[in-house]
Formats: C-alpha cells, structure tokens, sequence
C-alpha cells in the first residue's frame, strides 16, 4: 500500500493506492495519525487507486472509524474500485460509513 | 446439585432492562439468553423445550406480552414445569394476580432489586432443579407399582418422602407432574405437619440458609423420631386418590391454595398452589389441617414425553506451559481438536444421511478460520464457516474465544439470524476495535427441505443440485463483533435430494495460484459445477489445491455437506 494525503476543499484527503493488506497495518496507523492530527471535521479516504484489499483491510478502515468517532470526524469512503466495492458490499459496510461510489 | 451453569432466559424488550438483568445473573454465575419479545422467546424455547432452568419474563412487551408466552408455557407439556419470573412495572393487584393464576412463580417489580434478582431467580432454579432430579429418579424406578391397587405407607424424612413419592408417582399416568405434586405434599407434611415449623419460620430459615439443617435437627428429637406421615393409596378405574395424613397440630392451609398476590413476592410457599396446579385435578384439606386428599383422574392415553437434547460443548482448555519448542505444535493441535472429529461426522451420515467433509489448510501454523457442525434434532442440523480477520497468532485465540462462545449459544442454535447476533454481540464484548469475525452460520432443516442461513460477511453459499446446476446464496451482513445490536436477515435455499451444499472461507477465492491468479466467487462456482458427482471438500478443490501458491496467504475452509 501507497498513500499520501492531499488537502482538499472540504477537508484532508487519504488517498491510498496499490493493495490494502494485513502487512500494512502499521503504516495504515501512521496514515490514520497524520490525518487526524489535521483536526478538520471530515476527511475523506480515497480508494480509486486501490485494485485490492483483503478482510483485514476492512479491520484497518474499522479502527480508522473508531478514532475518527473518539475526536468527532465523519469518515467518507471515496470511489472504491469494483473488486472493493465487492467488499465493502458484503460486510454492509455502508452501514458504517458513507461511501461516495464511484 | 448439577455441575452446569443454571440457564435463563430474559426476555424483555428493553435493552437496558436486559443488559441489567444480564449482567447480575452472569456476575452470580448464571448462563443467559435473551430475547427482546414473546415470540422470539417463544421461538427459542420452541425450540428447545430443555434448555432453561429459569424464565424471566417482562409483561408489557411488542408482538407477544408477557401474559401470552406464559400462557403458552403453561399450555405446553414440554415447558411447564419452567418457573417463570414475571417483572411489571405496576405491581398492580390484579397485574399480579392474572399473572400468579397463570402460573407465574414470582413476581418482581420493577425497579428491580438486585439482591431479590438473585435470590428469586436462585430460589426458583433450585426448585427447578430438584423437580427435574425427582424426574431423573422417575425414569430409573421399576414398574411394580403398576401393580398397585391400594395400600398404605408410612415415612418420617424429607429423603423417604422423596423415594415414596417417586414409586408412587411410577404407578399413575403424567407421573412426570405427579411427582412433582406428591413430593410437595410430602414434604408439607414433615416441615409444617410433624416438625411445626411455621410459614415465617421457613422464610426465616431459608433466608439464613439453615432449613435443611433445622428440619435434620428437629427430625432427631424426641418428637421428631416418633412423628409419621401416613399415605394412603386407593386406585380406581378412573381416579387414584392420596390421603396424606401428618402427627403435627394442623396448618393454616386456607391461604395457601392459590398463590396469592402479596405472597408471590415471598421466597416460599407456593409449594401447595404449585402441586394443585401441577399435578391434582383435585386438593382438599380436612378442616383441622393435617390431611390433605388428593386425587387424580386417569385419562386414556396420556404418557410419554421426549426431553429435547441440548448439548453444551466443553469450554476451552487450560495447559500448562510446555517448552517453548513445543508450545507451537501443541496449539495447533489444540486447534484441531476444536474441528469436528471423523466419529462425530460418521454419526451425523448414519443418523442424518447427511455427509460432510472439508478442508482446512492454515497459512502459519495457526489459523484463524473454525468450522463445526451441531446436531439439533433428527431432522434440523447446524452447520457453520468462520473466519476472522487477520491470521496467526492473535485470530487463532480469537478461535478458542469463538469456540467457546457458539457452545454457549446452543439455545439459539435453529434460529440463524439470532444466533449471528448473539454471537455477534458476545465477540463485541471481547474484541479489540479492528478485530472482528465473518461467519456463515446455517441450519440444514431437513424436514423443510431447506438451508436456512444468515451471513456476516462471508463468500455466499453455495448449493448444486443433483442435476448439475449450482445455485447461489448471499453471504452479505456485517461483520461479528463490531457492534453489539447487529443484526443478521435469515435466507434460504431450496435442498434437493443429491444435492451438495457448499460453505467456505474467502481463502479459497482469495489465495492466487503460482500465476497471480486468485478464484473468486465466479471460480468456485466453476470449481463445484465441474466436479460433478463430486462431494467429499477434498475432492471437488482438487484442482485447486494443484495450483495454489504455498504457502497460502489467507487461511482457507471448504465445507460439503451431501444430502441424502
């Protein structure tokens, strides 16, 4: 996994690229600190460049949502890719965020 | 006393008055289920006649109150020795007197106390379960009695009233009810009629927890050694009657004939009212009150009840720390025994027809994925796939913890929408944000011709019939334990003779083959349409388990379940 975040209109973009897998915690983490420590209300997680992402990546994108939950951030899912989409699909994750589709 | 946690189950539709509930029983040690209204309480129990000792019922409640579950408890064989705890929230008189006369064992009014919580649900589960031990003892005696016509017997401790009450329960039809009937009777007249111990003094004694050892005590007296209690036995074609005559100075038995209001909020003395209710078409006591007729008519063709299996599974095991160098090999062995073992699924095919097989490849030596299978009558069989997030270490423990938790929610076992969500909110309690689990969970009902099913996050089910064309089902719902009122939608697909039915992890659409190429859904349908006859899990991966990288990335289940 690839990221870089881009400051946007309406708040800190993470914009995340290649795969999205277990190994990748720990920078997943990082990338979580350096967005919420924008303090904007909204931020944006950007996956079109993400051809992949595996059950834990689901596990990643909860933790984010909790500590966005704790300091009071609304998290927004941006143009997930088809395969994604697939996931995000099958564990009702828009239950849980609101996923701006592609 | 029985070694298993004592079971409730707390039906209210308020979550904060269940979460309440809950939490003291399970502090006091109690094994808890919850419904959030009549039906679905009712669907539970329905369903397994067996597994509660204790009900706590709220009466207001949606779809069905409380009032009409207790009515259909008390209306079904299977469920109405069940005590069951009504809470209201207007402790009004006649509230509790609908309640009482329909054969609630208590009633607690809202706000609950804590102390009289436990001390009720307590006093409840052990009358409970000294019944069920008067029924054990029911099955084991001899049938002599049947022989019976008249005759007379005499006892002087609670221990013969028991074994009296027990043979003469063996001669009458609805002995199961009988027993339970002439045991309190009998036991009234030790503790009231010969040893004179009064209705405030039981509470008293039962309070201090010493009345076992007070009627011991006053049973070793002068008085106490010479006192009987004399039965007599009369069977007629269509009645048997008791008379039950005590040596004490007589009881006030007026009050104690129905359960009244103000004393449904005591610990004690619904033993009479129970009996009536229970066992007697009829109760009368002599004026004086030291004997009590009671009779019984004989119906034609009234015996044989089933007692539904519910089988609890052994929790986890505790080892002692071995060398380091074997630690790893002896928890994946551990790991393995948490599979169903080859006798468990040869007996499943001889009592079922049903053939399951799987495979089930770690990608370290731990893994994070279980399946299991559980019989829940002749006709209705569990079967599940899970898998949790990550790998290794840490999702193998949550496997011991997943284990642990689906032997604790056999109750719900039939109904897979809410077994999801209770082992959804059970794993919530447990795991760290960021962990979570994905699980199939269905009901192979064979005497629908079904597979029910709910699905949190899982590839979906697949079912090919024994023509060749494969259906299939949806495995979306949200992953378990992410948020304690999750909720699951039960699905079904249509079984059909020679049909094999289809569960697996996301490892086998998600490990790619020494070419980068992974299977994905579309692929495993082809997997099951090209393997034709095919039904051992083993048989029908062949050709993928030929070209998956090793070693795999993703732990991987496959579960084939044949029909007959």
């Amino acid at each position: 996994m690839k990221y870089r975040i881009v400051d946007e209109e309406n708040g800190p973009a993470l914009v995340l690229s290649d795969q999205l897998l277990f190994d990748h915690r720990d920078v997943f983490d990082t990338a979580i600190d350096k967005l919420l420590a924008r303090k904007q209300p909204r931020v944006v997680v950007d996956m079109a460049g993400l051809s992949y992402m595996d059950s834990a990546g689901l596990g990643m994108l909860l933790t984010l949502r909790d500590r966005a939950d704790r300091a009071a951030v609304a998290v927004t899912l941006r143009s997930p890719s088809p395969e994604v989409t697939e996931l995000l699909d099958l564990a009702c994750f828009d239950s849980l965020f609101t996923i701006e589709r592609a | 006393m029985s070694t298993a946690a004592a079971r409730a189950l707390v039906v209210d539709d308020e979550r904060m008055n269940r979460e309440v509930i809950v939490a003291n029983l399970r502090v006091a040690g109690f094994e808890t289920v919850t419904a959030e209204d009549g039906l679905q309480a009712w669907e539970i129990l329905d369903a397994h006649p067996g597994a509660f000792d204790v009900i706590l019922l709220d009466r207001r409640m949606p779809r069905m109150d409380g009032m009409e579950l207790l009515r259909k408890l008390k209306d079904d064989q299977r469920l109405d020795h069940v005590p069951v705890i009504m809470q209201t929230a207007y402790a009004e008189t006649e509230d509790v007197t609908a309640g009482i006369k329909a054969g609630a064992y208590y009633y607690l009014a809202k706000p609950l106390d804590r102390r009289l919580l436990l001390s009720v649900t307590e006093a409840a589960i052990a009358d409970h379960q000294r019944r069920q031990r008067l029924l054990d003892d029911l099955d084991k005696r001899t049938t002599a009695m049947l022989l019976l016509e008249s005759g007379t017997f005499r006892f002087r401790t609670l221990d013969e009233g028991h074994t009296l009450a027990v043979a003469l329960a063996r001669s009458c039809p609805q002995a199961r009810h009988l027993v339970a009937g002439l045991s309190e009777l009998f036991t009234n007249a030790v503790e009231h009629g010969n040893l004179g111990i009064g209705y405030a003094e039981k509470a008293l004694l039962l309070e201090n927890r010493r009345w076992r050892q007070e009627v011991e005590a006053r049973l070793d007296t002068p008085e106490g050694r010479a006192r009987m209690v004399e039965v007599q036995v009369t069977r007629q074609p269509e009645s048997v009657t008791f008379v039950i005559s005590d040596q004490g100075n007589g009881f006030d038995w007026r009050g104690f004939g129905q359960i009244s209001p103000e004393r449904a909020f005591a610990p004690h003395g619904r033993g009479i009212a129970l009996a009536r209710t229970l066992a007697f078409d009829h109760l009368h006591y002599n004026e004086r009150g030291n004997q009590v007729t009671a009779t019984i008519h004989i119906a034609a063709g009234s015996d044989g009840e089933d007692r539904a299996a519910c089988s609890v599974a052994p929790s986890l095991l505790a080892a002692t720390a071995p060398p380091a160098s074997e630690e790893m090999q002896l928890a994946r062995a551990m790991q393995m025994e948490l599979l169903p073992q080859p006798k468990v699924l040869d007996d499943l095919l001889r009592r079922s027809g049903l053939r399951v097989s799987a495979h089930f490849e770690t990608s370290s030596s731990l893994g994070g994925d279980l399946w299991g299978v559980q019989v829940i009558d002749p006709y209705r069989t569990g079967l599940w796939v899970a898998d949790f997030s990550g790998h290794g270490l840490v999702a193998a423990l949550n496997v011991f913890r997943l284990h642990a938790l689906i032997a604790q929610c056999t109750p719900v076992a039939d109904m897979p929408a809410a077994f999801l969500a209770e082992i959804s909110r059970r794993l919530a309690e447990l795991l760290p944000v960021g962990q979570y689990a994905t699980m199939t969970y269905g009901v192979v009902d064979q005497s629908r011709g079904r597979f029910r099913y709910a699905a949190a996050a899982m590839p979906p089910p697949l079912l090919r019939h024994a023509d060749g064309t494969v259906e299939k089902g949806d495995g979306a719902g949200l992953p378990l334990g992410l948020s304690p009122r999750a909720t699951y939608a039960e699905r079904d697909l249509p079984l059909s003779s020679g049909g094999l039915l289809f569960l697996s992890s996301d490892g086998l659409a998600d490990n790619p083959d020494h070419d980068g190429v992974k299977l994905g859904n579309a692929g495993i349908k082809a997997l099951i349409e090209q393997a034709r006859s095919e039904s051992l899990a083993d048989a029908v991966l062949a050709p993928f388990l030929a070209r998956v990288a090793r070693p795999l990335r993703d732990d991987l289940t496959a579960v084939c379940c044949r029909l007959p």
